[in-house]
């Protein structure tokens, strides 16, 4: 048997899957955080179960809505399970009744009971089942209540086989039973109403007979049919709203509360750029650079501890060489970072889940309006910031076509976590005592960036037009301990299978390029290198940012396409090369990297932020954008920009460098 | 700049954009031309006769928070200027 987990964004879908199979999908408070299908066992049986994108209606308005009903109009459905949100049960019941025309059989799980009985909002469902002639489960998904029963009625069948019921009145009743004669589907009373709709994805269904029937129905009305289909259904819902429903009006909430606050006319945006820039601050700053250092200390005993121990047991120089001075220093220079990416995580995952990222989105739609995005591209951009492949995906949600192009070329300026150690690594050394600030400065260098971009492209390149905003604002919710644990840890795996099969491939490949000159021969100068003279090929493109020749700083940045983070470990093995110097992080004080000057340093920050992302993030693009020629023309642009801002503060910084 | 000292009363025709915050409408027509963003307001539950409220205004004057049909929705104020209402109070 195959189930659809079906109902409006926000409503908990994901949690209650999470539940149904023991999985543990990506969760979160804002609307949109399932853009694509996820497959699923209910646990203790065989049934299978999708969890679909949250859809409002079945006349989808953006990519990930129209995958879900694609899904249920295309796809073989046994059991529709219909997730309803009790604390706003108008809209859910619109998709509810648009569902029951589909003809598949559904059960209703009518979420966030809890919720809505401390709002005073009393739902009858005995009324509501014998109204809807369907199986209602009320349940809490987050608290877990009553989840049992509702796997009980799935297994044992015995739910309610809604019967269709009269919704609209006599006129277009008639009609869809002529159209449902005259037509050949699956499901053809939801056709025939798409029909009426004229929704243009379903055109192709028409036929000459069909035509008239419509146009006969239209003259009848005198209005746009596919309005008086939602008058009618809305009328129908509010029928049974008022049997079913009952509520108290017009309290104060916590939510309300909480906004005076956070919504303030004069205090929002302040209070937002301190959350922000607090979150930089702890990880990159003297929190984070804290970590970096404990865990350099005992990576530097550890690499020595290796190389002793391998040359005890007798093995050759190349081959303590290759572990030592490849491996361990390539991935050694990346784990460093890892107790600072738990705080960003952390602290990231907290900001999706309490449900205020919704409202950065909504108080800072005006801006974003002015340059052409919307509100909803903060989203991707607050993911960004712990990897931008996921944002550059979130960016689905933004049904206008220019907005989300804008904002898929945009997302990867946000420094993600990889790009994070690199961040780390050069304020901490060149701007010792302010590097928590030069660290929050380049996010807001990212975020100034972005707009002047934004407003540029939306001048010159994409015309300006009219588009529409619209969001649902959730309520605050209290972060869950257990699913905030769990996003950090799933991101940590990820960056540390990362580190131990990218980074140490790519660590092994830079330590045999640095190791043998053209003529394959070991243990050469390394100015002599295979991997110092393709550096050299690159060198002068650099030197305009650095002031000076360096193929260590091209080859590392080259490697950035690799991964961001591999830049650092391919400096450490470089650095590592060049000096007999191997103790952790001192890679500045090599004389292959000591030309670095705070402005030269700044400068090169400013190129690996901004430049073309790693191979994930533009296959991710790729995929997004939907042409190879978009994606060249994104890359090609973030790296023309990166070149140009990188030069600029470089020549600005080096002349404030000579003054001083 | 539009002057915004004008206040509507209950009973008078206006734009759902020209109300201020806690102020109730009636929804009396949707002058939205681009059809697929009608179609979303509609699915929304911004049909004829409903009973809108204006709950929260962004820092900036735009996007504004309203109530409809017992939960919140954003929406831009151009938007919000195609929709004639009823003022109720």
């Amino acid at each position: 048997m195959r189930i659809a987990l079906v109902g409006n964004q926000n409503s908990g879908k994901t949690t209650l899957f999470n539940l149904l199979t023991g999985t543990n999908q990506k969760i979160g408070n804002w609307p949109g955080v399932t853009i694509e299908r996820k497959l699923g066992v209910i646990r203790g049986t065989d049934f299978e179960i999708v969890d679909l994108p949250g859809v409002y209606s079945l006349s989808p308005y953006s990519i990930e809505e129209e995958l879900s009903r694609n899904f249920l109009f295309e796809e073989n459905v046994d059991l529709i399970l219909n997730i309803v949100d009790s604390t706003s049960m108008e809209r859910s019941l619109y998709l509810t009744t648009q569902l029951l025309e589909l003809g598949i059989p559904m059960i209703i799980a009518l979420n966030m009971s809890d919720i809505a009985d401390k709002r005073g909002i009393h739902i009858d469902l005995k009324t509501l089942e014998e109204r809807l002639d369907t199986t209602i489960v009320s349940i809490s998904a987050l608290k877990k209540t009553n989840v049992f029963n509702l796997i009980q009625y799935i297994k044992r069948g015995d739910y309610r086989k809604n019967y269709y019921h009269h919704i609209y009145d006599h006129e277009l009743e008639d009609a869809i039973v002529l159209l449902k004669n005259s037509t050949k589907s699956q499901h053809p009373k939801f056709l025939a109403i798409k029909l009426i709709e004229e929704d243009p994805t379903f055109l192709q269904y028409h036929n000459d007979e069909t035509k008239k029937i419509v146009d006969d129905l239209s003259k009848r009305y005198l209005r746009d049919m596919e309005q008086v289909v939602a008058d009618e259904r809305y009328r129908y819902i509010e029928n049974i709203r008022d049997e079913a429903v009952t509520a108290r009006h017009d309290q104060m909430t916590w939510t309300d509360r909480l906004d005076d606050v956070f919504l303030h006319r004069f205090f929002a945006i302040p209070i937002f750029m301190v959350i922000m820039f607090g979150i930089y601050y702890l990880a990159a700053g003297p929190v984070g650079g804290f970590t970096v250092q404990l865990v350099g200390r005992y990576m530097a005993i550890f690499s020595n501890w290796t190389r002793e121990l391998l040359v005890d047991f007798g093995a050759s120089s190349w081959s303590v060489s290759l572990v030592v001075d490849g491996m361990i220093a390539g991935v050694g220079a990346i784990m460093n970072f890892l107790p600072q990416l738990i705080i960003l995580f952390l602290l990231i995952s907290l900001l999706e889940t309490t449900g205020y990222m919704s409202r950065i989105a909504f108080f800072l739609d005006r801006i974003f309006q002015k340059v052409g995005l919307s509100g909803k591209s903060l989203i991707p951009f607050i993911i960004g910031s712990g990897c931008s492949v996921p944002a550059i995906m979130s960016a689905r949600t933004i049904n206008d076509e220019t907005e989300k192009r804008m904002t898929i070329m945009l997302t990867p300026f946000i420094p993600c976590s990889a790009k994070l150690p690199i961040i780390t690594l050069f304020a901490g050394y060149f701007f010792k005592g302010n590097a928590g600030l030069v660290s929050a400065s380049l996010y807001f260098f990212a975020i100034a960036i972005i707009f002047l971009s934004a407003f540029i492209m939306k001048k010159f390149w994409f015309k300006g037009k009219h588009s529409s905003f619209i969001l649902e604002l959730p309520d605050y919710k209290i972060p869950n301990v257990k699913f905030v644990v769990f996003d950090v840890f799933e991101k940590v795996k990820a960056f540390i299978q990362q580190a131990g099969s990218i980074i140490l491939l790519a660590s092994i490949a830079v330590w045999f390029l640095i190791s043998f000159s053209w003529s394959l021969h070991y243990g050469i100068n390394p100015e002599l290198s295979i991997l110092s003279s393709l550096g050299k090929v690159l060198a002068w493109i650099f030197y305009p940012m650095l002031g000076t020749s360096s193929w260590g700083a091209a080859v590392s940045a080259v490697q950035g396409l690799v991964a961001k983070e591999q830049i650092i470990a391919s400096m450490a093995i470089i650095a590592g090369y060049s000096d007999t110097t191997s103790e952790g992080v001192l890679i500045f004080g090599s004389s292959i990297f000591g030309f670095f000057t705070p402005a030269s340093a700044y400068a090169f920050m400013v190129f690996n932020l901004f430049s073309a992302p790693c191979f994930g993030a533009i296959g991710a693009m790729h995929k997004e954008l939907g042409t190879t020629k978009k994606m060249w023309q994104a890359v090609l642009f973030q790296t023309g920009l990166a070149w140009i801002l990188a030069v600029l503060v470089y020549q600005i910084g080096h002349i404030i460098e000579v003054i001083l | 700049m539009k002057i915004r000292a004008i206040r509507y009363h209950a009973g008078e025709k206006t734009k759902l954009s020209n109300l201020r915050k806690g102020q109730k409408a009636k929804v009396v027509f949707l002058n939205t031309e681009d059809k697929a963003l009608r179609r979303r307001l509609l699915d929304m539950g911004i049909t004829e006769g409903v009973h809108i409220k204006i709950r929260k205004i962004a820092p900036l004057g735009d996007p504004i928070d309203i109530e409809v049909r017992g939960y919140e929705l954003c929406l831009r104020k151009f938007d919000m200027s195609m929709i004639d209402v009823e003022v109720i109070s």
